[in-house]
């Protein structure tokens, strides 16, 4: 196959973003298809030049074939969308329900993301476990947090092992996602600035402490509520079939959320909170498209 | 003269089921046949053809299948399913209806003789 067909080829595949599967078999067609074509061509008295010049002329633009076999595959079925859903619902509840001191509850979630990832990720990672991949990084904010009471001695280096090893677990995880779908690394990341954002309506110093806990029952209610807005968005984006409409519900979800904990609990929008949240928020959607070029230009030198 | 795309826009899966209905057919044979049965009318960027068949099949209307050649190519064949052929008779019933309705509006002369 010349440079000119396999770069063709290439360019609908990047922008697809299938299944290994799935790629493997619509890639076939199209090569199968353009042999055909080629052979048709040339037996019509086309140099091979020429025949490759009108082949690919007559196969299309390689965004618009990408773009609708994305669209072809890109929906979820309800299944799906029960299981993407899933973790948010869980972890709503416990607010909702105001399990989340309990012990039993709060671990049957915890383990349940942690198998539930493990088995998505190692079984051909499917769409729906990108929101229970972000809530493995759970587990690594807490054990942030659990630093803070450290005995004064400790903390610096401790902080220092832990910051490298929460990077790298962090960079690992978001570029093994990118590497599939950006999208999917800023679905992953969705959750973070809204518990960010809680976190830090409930103890505006960093420290946890008996107030924060009292604030925390008083808003577990609306945490919940928050999380269930999230499985709501999920159960939307993974039914949604186009791109751009995905992308704009994502960012629109987490603006509307970010606004309602911000305003929930300093009575305004206006403060440097809610600016701050909203790069958080922004990093999450606009670092994984730029990072997936960066790791195709690379693949491409 | 509207563009021929538009119009097989609205209509591409009843003409792909409609060209599958008797015979199992691959992506590009269904191209040629679709060109010589409509005279060239119907003519199409060629990649568009296989997301419009991914998605009938994602539906369950049509199934593909990998088939061996001879010379040990490969090729993907696919075929209509019971559930596609129930969709064919009801959008063959629609289009006959809809010609039935446009014919009295261009030739009311002609209809109601």
């Amino acid at each position: 196959m010349t440079l000119d067909l396999s770069q063709y080829l290439e360019s609908i595949r990047n922008s697809a973003r299938l299944d290994q599967s799935e790629e493997t078999i619509i890639m076939s067609e199209l090569e199968a298809h353009i042999e055909d074509k080629l052979k048709e061509l040339t037996d019509a008295g086309l140099s091979r030049r020429e025949a490759i010049r009108e082949c690919l002329n007559q196969m299309g633009n390689t965004k618009s074939i990408a773009r609708q076999i994305y669209e072809a595959y890109s929906q979820g079925s309800w299944k799906q969308v029960l299981l993407a859903a899933l973790p948010h619902l869980l972890f709503g509840l416990l607010f909702v329900l105001n399990w989340w001191n309990h012990p039993a509850w709060l671990s049957i979630v915890l383990i349940a993301v942690l198998v539930t990832a493990f088995y998505g990720w190692s079984h051909g990672k499917p769409s729906w476990i990108f929101p229970w991949m972000g809530y493995t990084l759970v587990p690594v904010f807490i054990g942030g947090l659990l630093l803070l009471y450290l005995p004064p001695g400790w903390s610096f280096l401790a902080a220092f092992v832990y910051a490298i090893l929460a990077i790298w677990w962090l960079v690992r995880v978001i570029v093994s996602t990118v590497r599939r779908d950006w999208l999917f690394s800023s679905l992953m990341l969705l959750p973070l600035p809204i518990i960010i954002g809680w976190y830090l309506a409930l103890s505006p110093n960093g420290i946890f402490s008996d107030e924060t806990l009292q604030q925390l029952y008083k808003f577990s209610p609306w945490i919940g509520f928050s999380f269930m807005g999230l499985a709501l968005t999920i159960a939307v984006f993974i039914r949604l079939r186009q791109r751009w409409l995905r992308v704009t519900l994502l960012a629109a979800s987490g603006l509307l959320t970010l606004c309602l904990i911000v305003y929930h609990s300093t009575g305004n929008v206006n403060n440097l909170a809610f600016l701050g949240l909203l790069f958080v928020l922004w990093g999450g959607l606009l670092i994984p498209p730029l990072l997936e070029r960066r790791l195709k230009n690379s693949r491409i030198k | 003269m509207e563009p021929k795309h538009d119009l097989l826009k609205g209509s591409s899966n009843s003409l792909l089921l409609c060209l599958l209905e008797h015979q199992p057919m691959y992506g590009y044979q269904i191209v040629k046949e679709l060109e010589s049965r409509s005279q060239g009318y119907f003519k199409f960027k060629e990649g568009t053809l296989y997301p419009a068949l991914h998605r009938l099949e994602k539906t369950g209307l049509i199934a593909g299948k990998w088939e061996m050649l001879p010379n040990g190519r490969q090729r993907r064949y696919y075929l209509i399913t019971p559930k596609g052929q129930a969709k064919l008779a009801e959008e063959k019933t629609r289009w006959i209806d809809f010609f039935t309705a446009v014919k009295l509006i261009l030739q009311p002369e002609s209809s109601s003789i």
